[in-house]
């Protein structure tokens, strides 16, 4: 279940892209608490701190007690932006919610086992969602959603039905949604590298 | 080799390359990538030859998707050839990348071997790119 951590968060942020880089500067991420029908606060939050907040067994999943100028505010992170190359967090939004009213969050999915019969057969067993959409309170919220993939066979695929989730969680979605698949090598990939080793053929764009 | 089946227009403008890719920059199917660094125009022969350098070390038991497709011609002149009489022949086809752009995505069971096989296929690239996985930090 998730683990609460507290994080602080200072609030009349300077709003604008350059005022926000210059933040990002600083080490501070510029972000926005809203929710629960209260008027939105733009804040911003140390790096670090926010760093050691959503590295918790729950991840980003992580229920926070969010201090913005003395007010507590029990959130969650609903998104996070990252600069496209240095993968570093540019905006976070963190929405209010109720501990006690259910709430819909992306759980990250993990496969447990060693599926022999489809690494026999030359193939790989292969998540085809990283997370599932959950409906749950923020009580009962996992931090991750186990799949035994042991005893999966060539081909297989597990959806969303079948999924085990812990009581008091329900998923949110098309039920036939695959959620692990087998994959395999298509026949022309194995075969191919003897046709492959052409590389003198000429490059004529024939497509007009 | 990738390219259109069928084009609207046969010849494009080379255009510019600023900025940083707005969309594709995450993995979305595999567990390990390969992600551009700087912009650039990647061709068709450029895709398949890392492609060929990513399956022929992995041999079996993994999967490859390809990000990018070369949809833009790239047109050339006739070697000594006097400037002018119009716009030259379309020659080859090129992807257009930008910084942050997640070309390759590959799902294999040892780690190590993904990421030879990645480092193999951006020894064929034109441009700077670097390995990626889907862990990532604050």
């Amino acid at each position: 279940m998730s683990n609460q951590t507290s994080l602080t968060a200072v609030a009349n942020r300077p709003t604008g892209s350059s005022a926000s880089r210059r933040l990002r500067a600083e080490g501070r991420i510029p972000g926005v608490l809203y929710g629960h029908g209260m008027t939105p606060i733009a804040l911003s939050v140390e790096r670090r701190d926010l760093r050691v907040a959503l590295s918790g067994p729950a991840g980003v999943n992580a229920i926070l007690e969010l201090s913005v100028d003395g007010s507590t505010y029990p959130a969650i992170v609903k998104e996070l932006q990252r600069h496209p190359v240095r993968r570093t967090v540019s905006h976070i939004d963190f929405q209010q919610i109720n501990m006690n009213e259910e709430i819909t969050v992306a759980v990250p999915v993990r496969l447990t086992g060693n599926a022999k019969a489809v690494l026999a057969e030359g193939g790989l067993v292969d998540a085809a969602v990283d997370t599932i959409d959950i409906r749950c309170t923020a009580m009962t919220l996992p931090n991750e959603i186990v799949i035994d993939v042991t005893e999966m066979q060539p081909y297989d695929v597990i959806r969303l039905s079948e999924v085990a989730l812990p009581a008091g969680v329900s998923a949110v979605g098309d039920p036939d949604t695959a959620v692990v698949t087998t994959l395999f090598q298509s026949k022309e990939e194995v075969a191919a590298p003897a046709a492959e080793a052409d590389p003198a053929a000429p490059a004529a764009p024939a497509a007009e | 080799m990738l390219m259109p089946r069928k084009v609207k227009h046969r010849k494009h403008h080379r255009g510019r390359m600023t900025g940083m890719s707005k969309g594709g920059n995450e993995l979305a199917f595999g567990e390990y990538g390969i992600q551009a660094l700087e912009p650039g125009w990647l061709t068709a022969r450029q895709i398949e030859a890392a492609r060929i350098a990513m399956t022929r070390h992995i041999k079996r038991g993994g999967k490859v998707w390809i990000n990018i497709f070369p949809d833009k011609p790239v047109t050339k002149k006739p070697a000594e050839t006097r400037m002018g009489s119009g716009k030259g022949n379309p020659e080859f086809w090129v992807a257009v990348v930008k910084p942050g752009r997640i070309l390759f995505e590959l799902s294999f069971p040892n780690p190590e071997t993904a990421r030879e096989a990645l480092d193999r296929a951006v020894q064929k690239l034109p441009i700077k790119a670097r390995v990626v996985t889907r862990e990532e930090t604050i």
